[in-house]
């Protein structure tokens, strides 16, 4: 090996070793950054509720908030029916539970007493409304289509005057009204109902109002008045009536 | 490497036939041969050494200041690059046990949040579970509460209709008082009917069939009462 070669081997040597040595600079790892005090996140993402439960002030849930119950006090009789609240201070009913009244007591799912200020009947249809001086706990909202064959239906009232009631069911056909009360087509479910039970609103699968039931059959079996008519009822202001009373 | 050269400053003419040494003996300033290699041409005409010998034994030396310094150079490189790796491994150490203690610390946190939240879970189903019975016994109250306001407003009517029945009666029985009162003064009067005017007779009778006729009426208001 000439002495050019040994120089040659030398500078390589150097600059292998110089290479290497950059090499090993560049594969060590940096320093750790500083460790913070907290890993846990201010803006964590909130965990979505499994269930939304009953948000209501007291934990009743809408359906039973807006239920009325209705004491018809008449010259030398005593019914009850139900209703239905649709703003702060109106309530829905039938025709049949305020006529020929000498006094309207009014109750809500809690006991709390509502005084009456005014009733009114419909002409078309078994249907009432009742205004308040006291506001009403709770208002549902009034579906914009009618009931289909087979929908589900929830009933929400005071059958024979006793403890508020939820019952379900479902909606069995349209049908011409028996009793001649209404104009149009009526609603048969098979959502059991008693005496008192008039005036309950009936509701969809999420909470609106789709009907009012105003009797029953023998087979125990409701007749719906259609919210179509409801809303065509409260849309006409000649269509309510003073109700009739027996004094 | 200087030691892999067999003969440093080794000057093989190109032309000088090979054959037995004349002479042992180096040229002054070369390093001696290596026994192993042929020997050093006895004689280098001086016309055919293209370069002195002073600039051929330095580059050697230049390889070996040149090694020594890439040695040295390695050797400090090599020292610093253990220093920082000592350095660094310390530092990720430090790290390692600052995040060790920082998720046991966050370990502790969460165990502690977990206890926490099954405590508020079981509060939260005894909350719920008195909610529906208060909500239960709000309804029942509510219903015992209607079913008192119905039998109230059943028993008013009730006394209502036995006060007008009773006042009926009542009226019936004032009434029929004063028609058996009249019907017996007037039988009195006629039997002594000479003793009267007939005029008076005659307008005190009328005046016992109008009471009587009152307490028929009171009757019949009776009846209708009854009937209700």
């Amino acid at each position: 090996m000439t002495s050019s070669a040994l120089v040659r081997g030398a500078a390589t040597a150097v600059a292998t070793l110089g290479l290497v040595g950059l090499a090993g600079c560049g594969a060590l790892p940096e320093l750790p950054p500083p460790v913070p005090t907290s890993v846990v996140p201010t803006d964590a993402p909130a965990p979505a509720p499994t269930s939304s439960g009953n948000l209501s002030p007291d934990g009743f849930d809408a359906a039973q908030r807006m239920a009325v119950r209705i004491r018809n006090i008449g010259c030398g009789s005593v019914s009850t029916g139900s209703g239905f609240a649709i703003d702060d201070h109106t309530l829905v009913t039938n025709r049949h539970v305020v006529a020929d009244s000498a006094t309207l007591q009014l109750s809500t799912y809690d006991g709390r007493d509502v005084a009456a200020t005014a009733a009114s009947t419909a002409g078309l249809a078994d249907l009432a409304i009742v205004r308040t001086a006291d506001a009403l706990p709770s208002a549902p909202e009034l579906a914009d289509t009618d009931l289909a064959t087979g929908d589900a239906v929830t009933v929400v009232g005071y059958p024979l005057g006793h403890a508020l009631t939820v019952t379900t069911g479902h909606v069995l056909a349209p049908t011409t009204d028996p009793l001649n009360e209404n104009l149009g087509q009526v609603y048969l479910t098979d959502a059991p109902v008693e005496f008192g039970s008039s005036g309950s609103a009936v509701l969809d699968a999420e909470g609106r109002v789709v009907g009012v039931v105003y009797a029953k059959d023998e087979q125990n079996r409701s007749f719906v008045v259609p919210v179509s008519t409801l809303r065509a009822m409260l849309d006409d202001d000649s269509a309510f009536t003073p109700a009739p009373t027996c004094s | 490497m200087p030691t892999d050269d067999p003969v440093p400053g080794r000057i093989d003419p190109p032309t000088a036939p090979l054959g037995p040494p004349a002479s042992t003996t180096a040229p002054a300033g070369t390093p001696g041969p290596s026994p192993d290699l042929p020997p050093a041409p006895s004689s280098v005409p001086p016309a055919a050494a293209p370069v002195g010998p002073a600039p051929r034994a330095a580059r050697p030396r230049r390889a070996v200041a040149l090694l020594t310094v890439a040695l040295v150079v390695a050797v400090v490189a090599a020292g610093a690059l253990v220093g920082r790796m000592l350095v660094t491994t310390h530092a990720w150490e430090r790290s390692s046990a600052d995040w060790e203690q920082l998720a046991r610390t966050h370990g502790a946190d969460l165990a502690t949040a977990q206890e926490q939240l099954a405590t508020a879970q079981a509060q939260l189903t005894d909350a719920q579970t008195q909610l529906a019975t208060a909500q239960a016994r709000i309804t029942e109250l509510a219903d015992e509460k209607a079913q008192l306001g119905d039998t109230t407003a059943a028993q008013s009517q009730l006394a209502d209709y036995q006060a007008r029945v009773s006042e009926a009666a009542g009226n019936v029985a004032t009434a029929l008082a004063h028609c058996i009162t009249g019907q017996q003064n007037l039988i009195g009067y006629l039997e002594d009917s000479d003793q009267y005017d007939p005029a008076d007779l005659a307008r005190y009778k009328a005046d016992v069939t109008t009471v009587c006729g009152a307490a028929t009426d009171a009757n019949a208001a009776l009846q209708r009462e009854l009937s209700k």
